[in-house]
């Protein structure tokens, strides 16, 4: 029956099975595909079109493409022919309109769009709406400049209308300029390797890393270790107190942070009290910017990994630490030679998990600094964050900051392994050497 | 049935199918705007759109048409949320049908397909669009193809304190020459650095509170680069261009600012409000601002007598190479690929109808930005409010604005990392150069010219 076990087993996983494909794999994916594009606000997301505008035709004849096609191509002509006035009568122009047309501008051509519209506009059956008239209008006009085509066979079609004798590796090389959309690229690594900036921002992320993880470890074991040793009502009063930062929705534990560092607030208030400098302490300088960002994940850190200890501690066999008094040792060897030990586990898998999830976090950076004063506690994942979705000129290159994630991903998943082998999960996870 | 009661119930079915056929006829259309970096005084960005419709509506129904339009406008005080909104917006399919934004988002947006040329919607040649300032259109267009309505205009001068320039010695004549000495490049930046550091070393103005800068990014920096000669984009062949050297000259500008104590490095990044309570508080020497700043810090930051407390001028010039200067960044009613044909081009008459003087005029004095058309600035309503006029006169004529192109958002997130990076000292003037030249190098290939 093994076959319907492991039935069974997928059955009870599933659940997580596809919480795992659409929130990790699928989002990981995606992202690893974008990060081999040079999408961004100027192509688009969903694909491009094709449009032979001014300033391409300026960069092609940079380009050394044939002076006279371009020329031929930049020009905008307007012709009241039969052909244009059949052509608008069964587009369901005003007849009235079009009879006009044909009776004041038959044969007049116009290279100028604005002022064919202009001898539109002096008929006396022109539309009342502007819009109507100009629709009318592009009934006459045979220039493919601006126009937007679907697709590089429309474009290519349109192209050969207007330059029929044109070489077709000239031809082919008008269509691919005129692309607007994305196209596929290893360029954004490329730039992320040569950037200074890549440097700064590594180092700035492992400072952050390091040191929040530090405080979570620390403090966490401080408390857990603490509160193990008070009467049970007092330590659980400790322990929802310090839970707060990890319950408080993170917009409004920022906000906190701020009425408590920034000008008038708290710490503001008690310097100026005690002739200390009185400035807005989370951006002021930089010292007291990092130490903010550290506190601030370090205190949702340190909550989480107070439970993890807590729980641990209780299943220590209490009779050990009976047992330690009889022989006379102090709380100190207590905590040294029979807590720690026994704890060495889950330090393990805070300092694992912590690590990976600062490294990606970058929400509570974002709400307090954001990443200033100037950029210097900016760390890789707010970073990616700004490139790709957030920035004040509107500059948003989705493949560049696609690519900044995933480095962070296979920094993320190299880490793990490294984990997992430096701190030897598979004993942890491996059948009790002693069996009850 | 009788004769009589058949004609009844033929006249009972007619009204009712005519009552039908007139319910049938009516339309019923939603506009949604979104506007961006609007705070409460610029409230008219929107409501204009809604001043619009109703005039609209009243027009419609004595044409006999039956229109009902709902204005639904979303106002966004910050740019970066609002950028991301429109973009993520315009790829879901949802984005709004009216778009207020800077017109350097015309050039990304209009390659990505996001917007439609509104010039093949309106009649530029009609009333009221042709009075708009004939730059302003530039501004408004890409590429050969007019994108955008100017929304407003404004210019960002230079401000000083007059108490402060007292009580260095300065007259009060000389406070009011000072503006022309700026323009002729007589009094640089660097004259003013040595002008605020006097008020610190006399106690007047706090350490560190002698020049404040704007706290964030803003097209405001750019001012500065042209103060030392920078130029954005090369005339000859129309490619950005980014100048080495006034980029230089403006890092090193700011680096000495803070070694000289009058801006504290840790400037970039602090908050708006402490700022503008400084200087509406007159606790500063020297700042730049855009011309809208009055109305806020007269509405919310208690200022009560804007022309006896502050001199204003052009941004001064940096260096020889370098001129006095100042930018404006307006606005644009952009008409996005949202609704059908039909649905934009009521919208776009909407804008139209908005861009009307007396509307834009509500808006033009009530935010302190300057008019957009010749007619709007003659509107008394206009013309006899002192700041917006002088404004208008001393300052417009001074302004530029930053270029359309699409690629322009690379140079100006570096150039605004390299500022960042030098005025933190995270890295010196000329590493911050050479990273900037380096990623738009990198980035842009030959669409930029670097000199």
């Amino acid at each position: 029956m093994p076959f319907q076990r492991y039935l069974l087993g997928l059955g009870f996983l599933s659940p997580a099975l596809l919480v795992l494909a659409g929130l990790f794999l699928m989002p990981v994916a995606l992202t690893g595909i974008i990060a081999f594009t040079n999408m961004s606000i100027s192509t688009g997301v969903s694909g491009g079109a094709h449009v032979i505008t001014g300033n391409l035709l300026t960069g092609l004849r940079d380009d050394g493409v044939e002076p006279a096609a371009l020329d031929r191509l930049a020009e905008t002509v307007f012709e009241v022919t039969p052909e244009a006035l059949a052509r608008a009568r069964a587009a369901g122009v005003d007849p009235a309109f079009v009879a006009d047309i044909e009776e004041r501008l038959v044969g007049r051509r116009f290279t100028d769009g604005r002022a064919f519209e202009r001898e539109l506009k002096g008929l006396p059956h022109r539309p009342r709406a502007i819009r109507d008239l100009k629709v009318a209008a592009d009934l006459f006009g045979a220039s493919i400049l601006n126009t937007r085509f679907a697709d590089a066979a429309a474009a290519r079609q349109a192209v050969v209308g207007v330059l029929p004798d044109a070489p077709e590796a000239t031809v082919d090389r008008i269509v691919a300029a005129s692309y607007t959309g994305w196209q596929w690229t290893t360029g954004n690594f490329a730039r992320l390797l040569s950037s200074p900036d890549t440097l700064r921002l590594i180092v700035n992320t492992v400072f952050y890393v390091a040191a929040t993880l530090s405080f979570t470890v620390f403090v966490g074991l401080f408390l857990a270790i603490g509160t193990f040793y008070l009467p049970p009502a007092t330590a659980g009063v400790f322990s929802v107190l310090w839970l707060l930062p990890r319950l408080t929705p993170v917009v409004l534990y920022a906000v906190m942070w701020k009425w408590f560092t920034w000008e008038g607030g708290f710490v503001y208030t008690a310097a100026e009290a005690l002739g200390l400098p009185a400035f807005n302490y989370m951006k002021g300088s930089v010292p007291t910017a990092w130490t903010i960002v550290i506190l601030v994940n370090g205190f949702i850190g340190a909550s989480f990994s107070m439970i993890l200890f807590s729980s641990a501690l209780k299943a220590i066999p209490i009779q050990q630490l009976w047992a330690s008094e009889v022989d006379g040792a102090s709380r100190w060897q207590q905590v040294r030679y029979i807590v720690l030990p026994q704890l060495r586990w889950p330090i393990l898998f805070v300092v694992s998990y912590q690590t990976l999830s600062l490294l990606s976090s970058y929400q509570e950076i974002w709400l307090t600094t954001n990443g200033g004063p100037g950029r210097t506690t900016s760390v890789w994942a707010l970073e990616s964050f700004n490139t790709a979705l957030n920035n004040y000129t509107g500059d948003l290159q989705y493949g560049l900051g696609a690519a900044m994630a995933v480095m962070l991903v296979v920094v993320g998943v190299t880490l793990s392994v490294i984990y997992l082998r430096l701190f030897r999960f598979d004993d942890l996870v491996g059948r009790p050497k002693i069996e009850f | 049935m009788s004769y009589r009661k058949i004609s009844v119930t033929l006249a009972v079915a007619s009204a009712i199918l005519a009552s039908t056929a007139a319910a049938a006829l009516a339309r019923d259309v939603t506009v949604k705007v979104w506007s961006g970096g609007t705070g409460p005084t610029a409230n008219y960005r929107i409501d204009a759109i809604k001043m619009a419709a109703d005039l609209y509506q009243q027009e419609a129904a004595i044409r006999g048409e039956d229109i009902k339009i709902t204005v639904e406008g979303q106002a966004w005080s910050g740019w970066d949320d609002f950028k991301q909104a429109v973009t993520l917006a315009g790829e879901s399919n949802t984005a709004p049908n009216i778009i207020v934004s800077g017109h350097e988002d015309i050039g990304s947006w209009s390659k990505s397909g996001l917007l439609r040329p509104i010039e093949d919607y309106v009649d530029f040649d009609a009333w009221p669009l042709n009075q708009i300032y004939p730059n302003l259109i530039a501004v408004s267009s890409f590429d050969g193809k007019i994108w955008g309505i100017p929304q407003d205009a404004e210019a960002r001068p230079f401000f000083f304190s007059k108490t402060h320039l007292r009580q260095i010695g300065y007259s009060d004549a000389d406070i009011e020459a000072l503006p022309a000495k700026v323009e002729s490049g007589e009094y640089t930046l660097y004259s003013m650095l040595d002008d605020v550091k006097k008020m610190q070393d006399g106690g007047f103005v706090e350490k560190g509170k002698g020049f404040l800068p704007r706290p964030v990014n803003g097209t405001d920096y750019w001012q500065f680069y042209t103060s030392f000669g920078g130029e954005m984009v090369d005339e000859e062949s129309g490619k950005l261009l980014l100048d080495t050297a006034a980029l230089t000259g403006m890092y090193q500008f700011f680096v000495d600012a803070v070694d000289k104590g009058v801006v504290p490095a840790t400037h970039l990044g602090s908050t708006w409000d402490s700022w503008h309570q400084a200087v509406a508080g007159d606790q500063v020497g020297a700042w730049h601002a855009g011309t809208w700043q009055k109305a806020e810090w007269e509405t919310k930051w208690g200022l009560k007598d804007f022309f006896g407390q502050m001199q204003y001028s052009l941004i001064p010039a940096g260096n020889a190479e370098g001129h006095a200067n100042t930018l404006t960044h307006p606005l644009v009613y952009l008409l996005s690929k949202a609704g059908s044909d039909e649905d934009a081009a009521l919208s776009a008459e909407l804008i139209t109808i908005a861009s009307e003087p007396r509307i834009n005029a509500l808006h033009a004095v009530k935010s302190g930005h300057l008019a957009i058309g010749e007619a709007e600035a003659a509107i008394p309503f206009y013309a006899n409010d002192r700041w917006t006029a002088t404004a208008t006169e001393g300052l417009l004529p001074h302004a530029k604005p930053i270029p359309n192109d699409p690629n322009f958002g690379v140079v100006w997130k570096a150039m605004f990392k390299g500022l960042e990076a030098s005025w933190t000292k995270t890295s010196s003037v000329a590493d911050a150069v050479k990273a900037v030249e380096t990623e738009v190098k990198t980035s842009l290939g030959d669409a930029i010219i670097i000199r």
